[in-house]
């Protein structure tokens, strides 16, 4: 008998024993009122909820105008004219001043920028699927995130980007939902952003909802 | 602590010199209420956040009463993603699946996030013992790592720690950095970042844990704040990932219902910042990820609880919420309870895992307030099983002498009403008529423990309850 055929044994006779107090039912799975907008509310839930946990963000008509707000931001924020990124076809496009290097993050990015596949306004939260286009590095190396969501993918809950991540199948290893830039309290219980993945995130909305 | 030698037998003397550690006052003084403040809030911001706290409940109890079917389904989706699952039946097994994958991977460092039970298996200290070097990752973690610590909170390592010992520790560290730099909060944070940011690119294996595996996909969850856990797996050429056999949840929604509960009832937070889903190792293709997969699934005494009146505790999510409410936790520290788990949770999963000869003691350093209880995101009846605990060190004639004495003299009277009035009647009166001119006692034999610390008032006149009711 493997270990594994023990545990099993084990688990299914302690639960079939007649001390097992609950017989089970389906879950239950209540939604909270947060987590029910949809179109133009729950965009602008997202971007209170995003902004409440130190994100930033700004909307874009369409992906042309993402090279200049990119510019704009990368001047703003001190940054270099530069940006890595996935060979995300979205981003296959004139750089302008900016320089775009592709491929997986390396030990120091000043600025990455990645797409995401959904929003979920309930908590401001961003959902990545890594992928060939998609290196998963790209979300945590950059000392400063830009992402990339389309405002039709912003979903009111957790339900709908949890959708998003089923029509992905399995194609993706790492499906990572981000909610705000990176943290830590560790030291004297004083909240400080910028842990070991990106101190500051920056998320162009693109479109309407 | 070691996992493998733990203190909570000395539990009393752990005490003490908790209780007289000037640095560790100085910390959970700083602490303060911090957690339960936030956690209120969250809770308030949510109206549905009792409903949801009921589903997890409920939830949690359907997949324990399925878990044979749960586990064989998410096993079968790890291996169609081209993962492994190693199942551990004891630490011991754990420590050993580990090795045998890093030995083959040739991994000369292994990094870590963080994860409670690589700490309950003593990976660390095995791996070491193997000329391997595990780097903790979590900023907690990392600090009492070069400190030779183990955690002191289940989310907050490190929260007995004041900045002015993490400041000397870094120097004392970093050696390798100006002696004459200025540190603060901030740039402390940013000091590990840097030092911590070349590890991950020169570890072999990464080592996560899992606050949930998915049955439905096969994916393996991490909750973080700081990123490091992603990195460590992302990084490093095999993930292995370190679960116990409880952490299943049926779906990915189920998946949002824990999510909903866990870092309102942990942090405060509405959700932490990186919720990773992962499943299998990189895909044809990709241009990052691990290229293993490894999942150890841990029994380790968990299925001697199911079917048992300790199986609901079989449910905690690992949030932290009974500790940061429990008086005694707060007062003492992690680092007192003498093994892994402290605080109420550690209260129940100490004797539950280690035996109640060795844990016996915690469920006894309780004020049974209810607290733990009260904010338990899946309600779970910590008081209940707390006693049900005292009563097996009891019946296991593990309780000592002298309280088992005073039990047993206790039984006598207050089984014996009349006498029980007699003498209670008689204390009643001595004690009224000693304290008469201060209203209290700043000594008394047999209850120093009260005394040192505080005067204990002395009876109100008129007699006791009973007297008194006797008289209407």
């Amino acid at each position: 008998m493997t270990a594994r055929d023990r545990i099993l044994t084990r688990v299914r006779r302690a639960t079939q024993a007649d001390a097992q107090p609950q017989v089970s039912e389906e879950p239950q799975r209540p939604v909270p009122a947060r987590g029910m907008r949809s179109g133009t509310s729950a965009l602008e839930q997202f971007i209170v909820e995003a902004e409440k946990v130190h994100a930033t963000t700004s909307r874009l008509d369409s992906l042309d105008d993402l090279p200049a707000a990119l510019a704009v931001e990368l001047r703003d924020r001190n940054l270099p004219a530069a940006i890595r990124t996935g060979d995300d076809p979205s981003f296959d496009r004139d750089w302008g001043t900016v320089e775009r290097s592709t491929g997986p993050g390396r030990i120091a990015e000043p600025a990455t920028m990645t797409r995401a596949i959904a929003g979920s306004a309930e908590t401001g939260s961003l959902v990545f699927a890594s992928g060939k286009t998609n290196p998963v590095t790209l979300n945590y190396l950059g000392e400063t995130h830009f992402a990339v969501v389309d405002a039709t993918d912003i979903h009111g809950g957790f339900e709908g980007a949890m959708e998003a991540v089923r029509a992905k199948g399995l194609d993706s290893r790492t499906v990572n939902f981000v909610t705000g830039p990176s943290r830590s309290a560790d030291i004297g219980q004083v909240l400080q952003l910028g842990a070991h993945g990106p101190v500051a995130l920056h998320i162009f909305i693109v479109g309407s909802a | 602590m070691n996992a493998l030698h733990p203190t909570t037998p000395r539990f009393n003397a752990n005490v003490r010199e908790a209780l007289e550690n000037k640095n560790l006052q100085t910390a959970m003084a700083t602490a303060g209420g911090g957690f339960a403040l936030k956690r209120a809030a969250a809770r308030s911001a949510m109206p549905e956040f009792d409903d949801i706290r009921d589903a997890a409940r409920d939830l949690k109890n359907h997949v324990l009463a399925n878990l044979g079917d749960y586990l064989e389904a998410y096993e079968e989706k790890v291996l169609a993603t081209g993962g492994h699952v190693h199942w551990a039946e004891t630490a011991e097994d754990a420590r050993a699946i580990v090795l045998d994958i890093c030995r083959t991977a040739d991994a000369k460092t292994v990094n870590k996030g963080k994860t409670m039970i690589s700490e309950e298996c003593g990976i660390n200290d095995h791996l070491a013992a193997h000329g391997i070097t595990p780097v903790e990752t979590d900023l907690g973690e990392y600090i009492i790592q070069k400190r030779g610590e183990g955690p002191s909170h289940i989310i907050a390592p490190a929260i007995h720690v004041t900045v002015p010992e993490v400041d000397a520790l870094f120097r004392q560290e970093h050696q390798h950095l100006p002696t004459d730099r200025t540190l603060d909060h901030e740039k402390l944070q940013a000091e590990a970042r840097a030092v911590l940011r070349e590890k991950y690119f020169a570890a072999e294996v990464g080592i996560t844990g899992a606050n949930m595996l998915v049955a439905e996909t096969g994916h393996s969850v991490i909750v973080t704040n700081e990123g490091n856990g992603d990195l460590t797996q992302s990084l490093a050429r095999v993930h292995i990932v370190m679960a116990s056999i409880e952490k299943i949840v049926p779906t990915l929604d189920d998946a949002s219902t824990i999510l909903r509960v866990l870092a309102r009832s942990a942090t405060g937070q509405d959700m932490s910042v990186y919720t990773t889903f992962s499943a299998g190792p990189r895909r044809d293709g990709d241009p990052d990820g691990p290229e293993e997969y490894h999942v150890v699934l841990l029994d380790n005494g968990r299925t001697n609880m199911l079917g048992t009146e300790f199986q609901d505790m079989l449910r905690c999510i690992r949030c932290g919420a009974c500790m940061n409410h429990c008086p005694v936790y707060k007062s003492v520290g992690g680092h007192a309870y003498g093994w892994v788990y402290p605080g109420p949770m550690g209260a129940v999963l100490t004797p539950s895992l280690i035996g109640v000869e060795q844990g016996g003691n915690l469920p006894n350093a309780s004020t049974f307030c209810g607290r733990c209880e009260a904010v338990c995101p899946m309600r779970i009846p910590l008081p209940r099983m707390m006693r049900a605990y005292r009563a097996q060190e009891f019946e296991k004639g593990l309780t000592p002498g002298t309280a088992r004495r005073a039990l047993g003299a206790w039984r006598w009277l207050a089984s014996r009403p009349a006498v029980y009035r007699r003498v209670t009647g008689m204390m009643n009166r001595v004690l009224t008529g000693l304290g008469r001119w201060r209203g209290n006692f700043p000594w008394m034999p047999l209850a120093t423990g009260w005394t040192d610390h505080r005067d204990l008032p002395a009876p109100e006149k008129g007699g006791s309850f009973q007297a008194q009711w006797a008289r209407k």
